[in-house]
């Protein structure tokens, strides 16, 4: 035997306009949601300025300059990344970091893992692995002199990473990378 | 598991900017919403599946969307007020040969759009129109006077 299908009663519960017209109109719902859409719209608006700021990232208030005590070297990075998105960290060197015409740089485990360091720029002449990071050597002249590494973070969170010169103070920083 | 997370994140967050946007859905769309609703459409994707351009990925994607979207709906039938939230309640646009300007004013909608709602329905002047509706769907229903 078939089930009897839910069945219930006709109302007339639909607000109607003018006694006539059952609309269902909530006048005083619909002004407090301009209220909120109009709230909306300036924190939209608020998101697109701190986003052009680089509070997101990828603006003035994302990019960083960090110089080592005794000033062997200098690193531009982004203090703010975003997560998949390329950017790239530049270790400027002084004549105190080239010795015996070469440069030998330290870079801890977190730039490598956790901001995804992809490539370096140019290619070290060799690479050793200890102390929580790689020591990647380079070939030197003289200043100026720049090597470039080419990140992109795999995930959100707030990284601490150290880099610095043999022989030289290093130099330690933060980055917050956004989802 | 992210796909999972950036698709629910992204359901929620389109919902809310259309929402916000305007009403008009539908057989209301104009070209111009056209752009934005494919525009913001292709952005959330490309943040939603990532990398990962795998069957299986698209799939879970596509999934957690649907489920949202039934899950939205089914809260929607039970409490009328999120329902009001989420699709917005009717408005009357005119009556008693008055247009209603709060709402046409904060629902950024024309005279002309009245009109032209009225001319689908043979009416050829705004006098012969005793109330027009803006439904819940962005269609504006008209109701004519009766002589």
């Amino acid at each position: 035997m078939a089930t009897k299908p839910f069945s219930g009663p006709v109302e007339d519960s639909v607000a109607k306009v003018n006694d006539e017209v059952a609309v269902g109109e909530d006048l005083d719902f619909q002004r407090k949601w301009w209220r909120f859409e109009n709230a909306a719209w300036i924190i939209f608006t608020l998101i697109i300025v701190l986003d052009l700021a680089g509070l997101f990232g990828r603006g003035p208030i994302a990019k960083a300059e960090r110089h080592s005590a005794d000033g062997a070297f200098d690193v531009k990075y982004e203090r703010i990344e975003r997560t998949d998105s390329p950017s790239i960290l530049t270790v400027q060197f002084a004549q105190a970091a080239i010795q015996n015409g070469k440069i030998h740089l330290y870079v801890s485990n977190s730039l490598v893992k956790q901001l995804g360091t992809q490539r370096v720029i140019p290619a070290p002449q060799d690479t050793v692995v200890g102390e929580g990071g790689l020591t990647y050597t380079f070939l030197a002249s003289r200043p100026p002199a720049s090597v470039d590494l080419a990140l992109q973070p795999s995930g959100p969170g707030i990284y601490d990473f150290t880099i610095g010169v043999v022989g030289s103070q290093p130099v330690e920083a933060r980055v917050v990378v956004v989802p | 598991m992210s796909t999972i997370l950036h698709a629910i994140f992204g359901y929620l967050f389109l919902l809310l900017i259309v929402r916000v946007l305007s009403r008009r859905p539908g057989g209301q769309l104009t070209l111009f919403e056209f752009v934005i609703v494919f525009l913001i459409g292709g952005v959330v994707i490309l943040s939603t599946v990532g990398k990962d351009r795998s069957v299986t990925n698209c799939a879970t994607a596509i999934l957690t969307v649907g489920l949202m979207h039934w899950l939205v709906s089914s809260i929607k039938g039970k409490y009328p007020r999120l329902g009001a939230i989420v699709d917005g309640t009717p408005l009357t646009l005119l009556k008693n040969g008055e247009w209603q300007l709060e709402v046409m004013r904060g629902m950024r909608i024309d005279r002309e759009d009245v009109m032209a709602a009225a001319r689908t329905k043979g009416v050829t002047s705004i006098y012969d129109v005793a109330y027009a509706i803006l439904e819940r769907n962005g269609a504006i229903s008209i109701i004519k006077n009766e002589k």
